[in-house]
């Protein structure tokens, strides 16, 4: 027998980079918020070291042992068998996976809201990838401008703008979106290797740009700079200046007092009544069931949780899962092809590149001049492309165990010991994410088999390569090695993009749309079905970008929780 | 090959360095025979020679030793039979348990095994044995191997400081080590 809690106006399952966002306009406007996470505050001094074992060997930060349980299955064909598909970036913390990401916070580009239209009208329609799902979003660049400018404030981004109100500056990226201002902090600092490779890109007449980045480069937000001490990756910040929400929006919403939070509290299933209204969430706790009434729920769970809840949350108004009846939770889900698809570049110098230190791709030179529409896509028999960020962090194990590019016989021994002496410290890598979309075979359904503790089927993921996106991926290999060549790399090599892993960016399955018959939830982020739940994250995506999801991720969830403060009555009365 | 400053530091007598190695109090995993065989092949991962210390020297046998009794303990068995399989492949081919064999003598056991000879297990234990090798060597003192940081100094790894300057990450700039563990002083 569940333990019925107080009421509340807004439940928000998870406190991680988009409910931890989502929790800060809503208690602002004066509604009284439960923030369900099931798992709880790390300490940055404890929790938070510079130590490659702990964080990168060991995965002790990305993943808890909930986690580990209920990691999705993945299998390769939409018949096939599944199996247990490796580490997940998912995790149970207050601030969630912004503990350990690598902070790249990017505006996604007009194109990517506009990718059919845009596609048809300079291609034609034969140019979108046979096979996908892939519609324009419901709303446009414009529309979430306001909101990307909100969240760089709020949660705190540094970079150099490239187009403000359309005039173009060529120390920030020339080919985002019109912004309405600067960033409210500088880029992070420069240093000689990303110096010599923003040189290398200029002489190919490429417009090199500094990552924008979610990591303070001058103090605010009450906490300090960066320290650049290169465990970045994966790891949390013991200095607090990576703006997980756990250290900005979080404790921005605790000081209106309107937020609660109830930590180490799994949410099994989303309430629905009889008609369809959404009651509340029931949620275990040690070893106990309660239920948390709501007269709105946003959930923010990550997108693998995200459709997890909402297929496993049916009623007599749901029989197949909360705002599933016309069978599209689950659909139209895609990973990025990134590093994780096989698509990289790397390099070997002749010279030390002291790339110990840093903040991962933070810490990064960008092109963007081989992603989105940014190039003629005549004749090439893809869209889109990729970004390409080099950056700095190198973490010693990784170091020694690389590549030794075929210059030492075996890769152990006196020999080999010699090259890694000398070259440990001179190689380096291209991190590739290229522009995904969805399709018809790209999916996520409950697995049939596994379990996790509870005795609920975890999410299976059915992904599979992909033409479209193995060219684009290859295009931008062949870019990035081009680079690193006019940097006077000695060698380089490339990766095999041939896709579908599970990845760290994953999107879709409860997506947004105009049409009800394809997608899950509106404009706004609410279910067409269950017009009192919202859903948060990367599951309201219809296209990737080719970059990093979060900062689109906490601009989105703003906009949903801005839309139900506003229109609290229509949507909760 | 030039012999850097950080080199030099790296060269203390091994005697201590071992001597700093054996936490009476700690728990360990291995008997005394599986102890000595994992130290004769880290040994031989990542010799001793001209650039320093090696990966015994640097405690890659004690992270072994002391992460299968912790973090590793579910490796444990697979370890000890790795251990057998490696001893019995050693006596079939140079006539001797691995850990009684000279270093040309177990260089030319291992060599067969990852010149894609052998047992295919044995060389599956022998990529497993090269990882926990690199772990115990470069990994953070913390966990019993790469005591007083040594290893770094083989890769001229300037050490995990918590804060660093701009000019740390010149190229040219040789930062003074920094050989802490990030957990502490130990």
């Amino acid at each position: 027998m569940a333990i019925t809690l107080k009421p509340v106006d807004v439940a928000v399952v998870g406190l991680g980079a988009a409910g931890g966002v989502a929790v800060l306009p809503l208690c602002r406007a004066g509604l009284k918020v439960a923030g369900i996470e099931a798992g709880t505050w790390m300490d940055p001094h404890k929790d938070f070291k510079a130590d490659e074992i702990h964080n990168n060997t060991r995965g002790l930060i990305t993943t808890g042992n909930k986690i580990r349980r209920e990691a999705p299955t993945i299998r390769n064909s939409p018949t096939g068998p599944s199996r247990r598909g490796g580490p997940s970036p998912m995790m149970n913390a207050i601030g969630g996976t912004s503990i350990h990401y690598h902070a790249q916070s990017w505006r996604l580009k007009p194109w990517d809201f506009k990718t059919v239209s845009e596609t048809t009208k300079r291609y034609g329609r034969s140019y979108i990838p046979q096979g996908s799902t892939v519609e324009d979003w419901p709303i446009s660049y414009d529309d979430l401008e306001p909101y990307y400018d909100i969240a760089e404030i709020e949660v705190g981004v540094s970079g150099k703008a490239g187009n403000i109100k359309g005039k173009l500056d060529k120390e920030g990226n020339i080919f985002e979106g019109p912004r309405q201002r600067e960033y409210p902090m500088p880029h992070l600092r420069t240093c000689d290797y990303l110096e010599m490779m923003k040189k290398a890109a200029r002489s190919l007449g490429w417009n090199p740009f500094h990552s924008p980045a979610a990591i303070n480069s001058v103090p605010y937000n009450g906490h300090g700079a960066c320290g650049y001490h290169g465990y970045c990756d994966r790891g949390g910040c013991h200095l607090q200046a990576k703006n997980s929400t756990c250290f900005s929006t979080i404790p921005k919403a605790q000081a209106t007092k309107n937020l609660t939070i109830f930590d180490r509290a799994q949410v099994t299933r989303i309430v629905a009544d009889a008609n369809g209204k959404v009651m509340g969430v029931s949620y275990i706790f040690n070893d106990l069931e309660y239920f948390q009434p709501a007269k709105a729920v946003l959930v923010g769970s990550y997108t693998y949780e995200n459709v997890r809840l909402l297929l496993l949350s049916k009623s007599k108004a749901f029989p197949n899962g909360l705002g599933n009846n016309k069978g599209q939770v689950g659909k139209h889900y895609f990973g990025h092809w990134d590093a994780q698809a096989g698509a990289s570049a790397s390099a070997l110098f002749p010279m030390d590149l002291n790339i110990w230190y840093g903040a991962i791709l933070s810490q990064g030179v960008v092109i963007d001049e081989w992603a989105d529409d940014s190039f003629d896509h005549s004749g090439l028999g893809f869209i889109g492309g990729a970004s390409m960020t080099v950056n700095t962090e190198k973490h010693p194990i990784a170091a020694a165990g690389g590549s030794t590019w075929g210059q030492v016989p075996r890769n152990w021994g006196s020999d080999w010991k010699r090259w890694i002496h000398q070259n440990a410290g001179r190689s380096a890598s291209a991190y590739i994410q290229t522009n995904t979309f969805p399709y018809e075979t790209t999916f996520l359904d409950l697995d049939p088999e596994a379990k996790d503790p509870l005795g609920d089927p975890v999410i299976r993921v059915t992904t599979m390569t992909r033409e479209n996106e193995r060219k684009a991926a290859m295009h931008a290999q062949d870019k990035a090695v081009e680079w690193f060549q006019a940097a006077g790399a000695v060698m380089t090599t490339k990766g095999n993009p041939n896709g579908p892993n599970l990845s760290t960016h994953t999107y879709g399955g409860t997506r947004m749309g105009d049409n009800p018959d394809t997608s899950v939830v509106d404009k706004w982020g609410f279910a067409h079905e269950a017009p009192n739940l919202g859903m948060l994250g990367g599951s309201v995506f219809g296209t990737s970008g080719a970059r990093n999801p979060t900062l689109t991720i906490q601009a989105l969830a703003w906009r949903t929780a801005e839309h139900l403060a506003k229109n609290w009555k229509s949507i909760a009365g | 090959m030039s012999i850097t400053r950080r080199t030099v530091l790296a060269l203390v007598p091994v005697a201590a360095i071992r001597c700093a190695a054996q936490n009476p109090n700690q728990p360990r995993a291995l008997t005394p025979a599986q102890r000595r065989t994992t130290e004769m092949l880290v040994d031989r991962i990542i010799p001793a020679d001209e650039l320093g210390p090696g990966a015994l020297e640097c405690g890659a046998a004690n992270y072994i030793d002391i992460q299968m009794a912790d973090y590793l303990a579910p490796q444990r068995e697979a370890w000890v039979a790795g251990l057998a399989a490696l001893d019995a492949f050693a006596l079939e081919t140079q006539g001797s348990a691995f850990a009684d064999l000279s270093a040309e003598k177990r260089d030319a056991v291992l060599m067969r095994l990852t010149d894609n000879g052998g047992p295919q297990t044995l060389q599956g234990f022998f990529n497993t044995a090269r990882t926990y090798t690199l772990q115990g060597t470069f990994g953070d003192p913390h966990y019993g191997g790469n005591i007083g940081g040594k290893g770094w100094d083989i890769i001229r790894y300037p050490g995990p400081r918590p804060a660093t300057s701009a000019d740390m990450q010149k190229m040219d700039h040789e930062a003074e080590p920094y050989r802490r563990s990030a957990w502490g002083n130990e």
